[in-house]
């Protein structure tokens, strides 16, 4: 509330001191009226700021140095990267600007998504409506429900996908030759070889995520968990849920008595042969644990044909934003195949397209075709056959809370 | 410069002791006590501002917390038990003059360097039923696969955790102990030998009462460390009940902000039995 309020004041000063004037380059119905060409024409010689998370080196570098380099040379737009500890704090800006009815922001563009995201939607702060004028959307399956919905949000237009994560599950090749690859054969699985399979318990974030696979094939999947929290529709499908959880308890390592309590734990019990599967949201971690000589040379990562959770990170526009014609240009040139293709270099950052390499010229299908990989690690796109949509936080944070209280006690 | 130090450590020195004890006590008071007390505000507050009852009554409501209380003062007493009986007795050995006692000493002191977060890693390697006892035994033949070692880690009864708190205090007790001897000296026993008493008599009714003081000290730390630290449980603790001070750690670190005055009143809760109970053994020694 005092940030709020703070805002306000200081907007209030702000709006007495500036001359009443809306530029072409951030007037948003005057934009959306125009061609492409007009567009790029109104944001050449502006700046962009971005407000972003700025904790590691190689994804700033990035951004800076290769993105803003490109927005120079071919734009002669400026990018000001303005790093963030946490999204939250650009949420709260514009929410301040906007209560206090400035027209005219601070920030052009954020790295967004799940909670945040949901917050700007709901509070009209997000400007919608832009994307299908951005020439390279064209390559993006918004079809997708992994694209479509940020954390159980529908997009809407609202923001512009970025990168991709995916869960992947993980088996040695050379103790387990043919791992389920399907939640209803992975119980089965699990009852067949008593005490080889494990999962951390909630909260930690990997297991969470393990027992939402769960939760989605108990509800007969994810289309009716879609959309805000419904206790009804919760409570049914948790009887169900719980159940099949708790008769996999007595396979389970020591009965399921315990559980591990973290991912990291797991990760040693595989490597110890302690357990038979392995699970992770970042499947490059497989590769990275075979190169550190934790896993084995014959572990392999490897999808669910009935998909596992995936989840894509955005850039969203403000309606507030005072430079929304650069901030298109830009979001054009993120979803570029060359700048996603570089982004998927292993020692750029290694992060996972959103774009359908095969909607892209050829030079980039090939150098997506090329990328090193390492050979534990699934390929994203096969990955990407079969994925299931993020649940909204409520969702989440019932289940979590649900599991300890019905399984994990 | 030397000159000017030596006379401001001369003022304080002969000052008031409360002078010369302020600025320890100011780093106490403004960190401890300033910790303290936000600690205490936050288990209060509400979101948006104002305060409730809400977090502790919904922490004293939940059967999970009294079982994770139930396991703490299972830890810190069997733990604090073992390092006060086995500490002593190492003590009453070591005091004793022989051949390689400063190796032995040296020995016995050597682990008071490690990190409680390694040591609770090597039990792990040592213990669990990938550990190293248990591929020893499996490879003897003594079970079929390592997983058939019972488990000793993550296991129901916080062998592990107690393993390490008493590997790592034992020596801290012990070396408490002996320093305790060395000023008490050999007199008072002597004594009692010259009045008849024989070498066990002379000890249990002469020298344990005079170390009666110390000991309970000794534990009363060791008992507060066990009851409340959450690096060790967190690495070698089943997932529930899990220990309070990871109970705390959970609630503090959830993505849901209502969840922040539960792990503080539960911060509180841990501070509370933990002060209640010393207080309580120092009552009972007087």
């Amino acid at each position: 509330m005092k940030t709020v309020i703070g805002g306000i004041g200081g907007a209030l000063v702000l709006a007495a001191g500036m001359a009443p004037f809306a530029a072409t380059a951030q007037d948003g119905e005057a934009l959306l009226a125009m061609e492409w060409d007009e567009i790029v024409e109104a944001a050449r010689g502006g700046e962009v700021n971005v407000f972003m998370w700025g904790g590691a080196d190689n994804i700033n570098a990035y951004v800076s140095d290769y993105i803003g380099g490109l927005l120079a040379d071919e734009y002669g737009i400026t990018l000001n990267r303005v790093p963030l500890t946490d999204t939250a704090e650009a949420v709260n800006i514009v929410l301040g600007e906007v209560e206090a009815g400035a027209a005219e922001g601070a920030v052009d563009m954020i790295w967004i998504n799940g909670e945040n995201f949901r917050t700007m939607k709901q509070g009209d702060l997000a400007w919608c409506g832009y994307v299908e004028k951005l020439p390279n959307a064209e390559l993006v399956d918004f079809d997708n429900p992994a694209i479509a919905n940020d954390f159980g949000t529908p997009v809407e237009g609202c923001e512009v996908p970025w990168s991709r994560v995916q869960f992947a599950f993980a088996h040695d090749t050379a103790r387990t030759e043919e791992p389920p690859r399907t939640i209803p054969d992975l119980l089965d699985w699990a009852r067949a070889n008593p005490g080889r399979f494990t999962y951390p318990a909630p909260p930690d974030f990997t297991g969470a995520a393990f027992v939402r696979h769960v939760f989605i094939h108990a509800a007969g999947g994810p289309e009716t968990l879609i959309g805000p929290f419904d206790q009804a529709k919760f409570d049914e499908v948790a009887v169900k849920a719980w159940d099949i959880l708790n008769d996999l308890e007595p396979s389970l390592w020591r009965e399921g008595r315990t559980y591990p309590t973290s991912i990291t734990q797991l990760q040693q019990m595989f490597a110890n042969r302690e357990v038979d599967l392995f699970f992770t949201y970042d499947p490059a971690e497989v590769g990275t644990a075979v190169v550190n000589g934790i896993f084995p040379e014959t572990a392999m990562s490897y999808g669910l044909e009935d998909g596992t959770l995936a989840n894509t990170n955005y850039m969203v526009i403000p309606v507030n934003s005072p430079n929304k014609a650069a901030a298109m240009v830009l979001q054009n040139l993120l979803l570029s195949g060359e700048a996603q293709l570089e982004k998927a270099q292993p020692d750029v950052w290694g992060a996972a397209t959103v774009i359908e390499p095969d909607r892209a010229s050829d030079e980039v299908q090939a150098g997506f075709a090329a990328l090193e990989r390492h050979p534990s690690v699934v390929a994203i796109e096969e990955l990407g056959q079969a994925a299931l949509p993020e649940l909204q936080a409520d969702w989440t944070q019932a289940i979590e809370d649900g599991w300890i209280e019905n399984v994990g006690n | 410069m030397a000159g000017s130090r030596t006379s401001a450590t001369e003022v304080l020195g002969r000052g008031h002791p409360w002078l010369s004890l302020a600025p320890a006590l100011c780093v106490i008071a403004v960190l401890f006590g300033g910790g303290l007390v936000l600690g205490l505000a936050g288990s209060f507050a509400e979101r948006g501002g104002g305060w409730s009852l809400d977090a502790w009554a919904q922490v004293l409501s939940e059967g999970r917390v009294w079982r994770s209380l139930g396991l703490s003062l299972w830890i810190a007493g069997a733990s604090t038990a073992l390092s006060c009986g086995i500490g002593l007795g190492a003590a009453l050995l070591l005091r004793r003059s022989f051949p390689g006692q400063g190796l032995a000493r040296l020995l016995f002191q050597i682990n008071l360097t490690i990190p409680h977060a390694v040591g609770a890693l090597g039990i792990l390697w040592l213990l669990s039923q990938s550990g190293f006892l248990a591929r020893l035994v499996a490879g003897a033949g003594g079970i079929d696969t390592p997983a058939d070692f019972p488990p000793l880690t993550q296991d129901r009864f916080a062998i592990g955790i107690i393993a390490h708190y008493v590997w790592k205090e034992v020596p801290f007790v012990g070396l408490i102990l002996l320093a305790n001897m060395q000023s008490l000296g050999d007199d008072p026993e002597s004594a009692a030998r010259t009045l008849g008493a024989g070498p066990f008599a002379a000890m249990r009714l002469v020298l344990l009462p005079l170390l009666m003081p110390a000991l309970v000290r000794a534990g009363a730390i060791v008992f507060a460390f066990a009851f409340g630290a959450w690096e060790v449980p967190v690495l070698l603790g089943q997932s529930s009940p899990a220990a309070l001070p990871v109970l705390a750690w959970q609630r503090f670190t959830s993505p849901d902000l209502a969840a922040r005055p539960e792990a503080m009143a539960l911060a509180m809760l841990i501070a509370l039995v933990s002060a209640l109970l010393i207080r309580a053994a120092f009552t009972a020694r007087r």
